[in-house]
């Protein structure tokens, strides 16, 4: 970024519709790197959305764009690239027309265009089917394209609104591939998705929204160490659980055992890592063999259960 | 296990590495993905930053009205127009240019008989340069409806159906420049076949009887009467077509609307003055309007009984409500502006 503005200043903004919530009093402050907004159904994602594309006008509060409101001028969408979730193409272009296209929408001349446009198909991953028709084009090739012509005129802040719907695994490790080359190269992106494995393997700074309200900002870990009444998880597979925990429950950060199942110990504990930082020693000393250690709790899925209310 | 590789006094170990347990607990800011999640990659990406300059307002705008109208003539790269389409619209192009080639063969038969003929038929004067833009049949009862509904059909209906505008929204293009171009392209597709095979008409007839200065002074301010009719033709069918366009999600739903309303009116107008011999519901008849305007632009006696300031009332309500529906619709699309 050339200046001090963040990309997404989002300041107590609230938007009803009639009596339904759409967003409450979200504030939030997003600038480089990946950041993916996460939420179930109805929980605002969509209508933050709207909101930063300037395509509903927040009922209070405020939102900016590099410091502009997107409501009332449009300029700050030079600096944006947009993929929409239900955006639909012009089937009868080829890719590279299409690209080529948008990009002349951004003012470029003809040749800067085509120029553009064949590198940005190329990042994607789809030089060698770019003259071919978008009509004939899988979900997952649909998926890129729409990146494509999102990155053409080279924006600072890449918005992406589930990029990954109905992708197959192979499209989507191509995308994510992309967004994270997007967020090493100083770009703003930010991602929504319900496929929460594959958030967690793109980013770890999160925004979690539900009902309208912003639940937690910020990163996965850091927001998992704050809630304290969840205590951490550790599960262990080994060969002797129970001599295992002998060792452990004299340990300080460890107030808790439990055997979930044959051959497994599950430590509890509330400073995860310190809990980390004795493992290593009290398995040497215990002569146990250990096959396995997972932190079962400390992803996402379980993250948003415990904010959402649930118990993952 | 071996202690190879753990720092326990550090309190940093390979599983923390390995599981990220320990990233980031103390500091919770926006970072980048991190190196070991790098999975499944099957090619290489680079990208490669863009420095050159976005190009002014006009360029972008200049874009969406080339799209729309590059169509017409361009199978790939610009608006679909469906290859029917394309060849009625060239159709009805030639037809609107058949006075020139009449013209063209009167020129060729001297001075007799049928030379006369021709130039009463197809002769630069008041009613044909009128008949030219606003004769009812075959002009206005078949061609420029016609024409007019097959351009609108999915000017904005197909944008609205499928989600399309999204593309320029999501740029920096405001909806008045949306609306504005789509107007704008309407217009320029007319206009080549209405008002551009009206200057054809008259230019070819100073060419081909050979015509001097003279003719042409003493004709200019018919003609420009003429040109006026039809660029009012364009702005008001252009003004109907794209108002319906923008309130329908099909393109089919536009042009039929767009024709029901230009013979519709006609008709019930015609019916009341069959039956009551009153010419007033002409007024709510965009051709009608059009046409009592157009004769009075060329000199030419009125055919309805009502005053011409009527039909320039109308004229101008009918283009104002329609410009206004437009704006209001195009401000919706993509919004949910409660």
């Amino acid at each position: 970024m050339s200046d001090k503005t963040p990309a997404v200043l989002v300041d107590q903004a609230s938007k009803w519709y009639g009596e339904v919530i759409g967003i409450n009093d979200v504030s939030l402050a997003i600038d480089g790197g990946v950041t993916g907004v996460l939420g179930p159904n109805g929980a605002g994602k969509s209508t933050l959305f709207k909101l930063l594309m300037g395509r509903l006008k927040p009922s209070q509060g405020s939102v900016r764009l590099f410091g502009i409101d997107p409501w009332t001028n449009t300029s700050p969408y030079r600096r944006v690239g947009y993929v929409s979730e239900s955006e639909r193409m012009y089937d009868w272009m080829t890719a590279l027309d299409f690209v080529t296209t948008l990009a002349r929408l951004h003012g470029m001349t003809r040749e800067e265009a085509t120029a553009r446009a064949e590198h940005v198909l190329d990042f994607v991953g789809l030089s060698d089917v770019q003259n071919k028709e978008l009509g004939k084009y899988s979900k997952g090739m649909r998926q890129r394209v729409k990146i494509a012509h999102a990155l053409v005129h080279d924006p600072d802040l890449i918005i992406l609104d589930e990029p990954l719907h109905g992708c197959d695994p192979i499209a989507r490790t191509s995308i994510m591939s992309v967004i994270r080359e997007l967020g090493s190269q100083g770009k703003t992106v930010i991602i929504s998705s319900h496929i929460l494995e594959e958030i967690e393997r793109i980013t770890e700074q999160i925004v979690i929204l539900h009902n309208g309200r912003l639940l937690a900002l910020g990163n996965l870990h850091a927001i998992r160490a704050l809630l304290d009444k969840h205590p951490h998880r550790i599960l262990l597979t080994c060969d002797n659980p129970r001599h295992l925990a002998s060792e452990f429950i004299s340990e300080d950060p460890v107030y808790g055992v439990r055997f979930p199942e044959g051959g497994k110990l599950e430590i509890q504990t509330n400073d995860l890592s310190a809990a980390h930082a004795i493992l290593p020693r009290v398995i040497v000393d215990s002569g146990v063999d250990v096959s396995a250690i997972e932190n079962p709790d400390d992803n996402l899925e379980s993250l948003l259960g415990y904010l959402i209310g649930g118990d993952s | 296990m071996s202690n190879d590789g753990i720092d326990i006094e550090g309190g940093k170990t390979r599983m923390e590495v390995a599981y990220g347990a320990g990233d980031g607990d103390d500091e919770a800011k926006a970072t980048v993905a991190r190196k070991e999640a790098e999975l499944g990659t099957i090619f290489e990406q680079s990208y490669r930053p863009w420095d050159g300059e976005l190009g002014p307002r006009w360029t972008r705008n200049y874009a969406i009205f080339r799209h729309h109208v590059y169509g017409l003539f361009r199978s790939t790269g610009h608006r679909h127009y469906h290859p029917m389409v394309r060849l009625t619209i060239f159709v009805i192009l030639l037809f609107s240019l058949m006075p020139v080639l009449m013209l063209f063969l009167a020129s060729l038969t001297g001075d007799g008989f049928m030379a006369d003929a021709f130039s009463r038929m197809w002769g630069i004067n008041r009613y044909n340069l009128w008949g030219q833009v606003l004769g009812y049949f075959p002009r206005n009862l078949c061609c420029w409806p016609l024409l007019t509904a097959l351009v609108v059909g999915g000017m904005i209906s197909d944008d609205r159906k499928n989600g399309t505008s999204a593309i320029y929204f999501s740029r920096p293009v405001t909806r008045l420049d949306y609306t504005a171009m789509k107007y704008l392209s309407v217009a320029v597709v007319l206009g080549f076949v209405i008002v551009l095979s009206y200057f054809v008409y008259y230019t070819s007839a100073i060419v081909f009887n050979g015509e001097g200065w003279a003719y042409l002074i003493d004709t200019l301010p018919m003609f420009v009467g003429g040109l006026i009719a039809g660029i009012l033709v364009v702005i008001t069918y252009t003004s109907i077509g794209l108002a319906l366009s923008s309130i329908s999600q099909s393109r089919f739903f536009a042009a039929i609307a767009f024709l029901s309303v230009i013979y519709g009116t006609k008709l019930l107008a015609l019916l009341i003055e069959t039956q009551f011999e009153t010419s007033i519901l002409y007024a709510l008849s965009p051709y009608d309007c059009l046409a009592q305007i157009g004769q009075w632009l060329l000199g030419i006696d009125s055919n309805y009984d009502h005053p011409l300031a009527f039909s320039l009332v109308s004229i101008i309500t009918i283009n104002a409500v329609c410009i206004a529906l437009l704006a209001a619709r195009v401000s919706s699309l993509e919004v949910t502006r409660e």
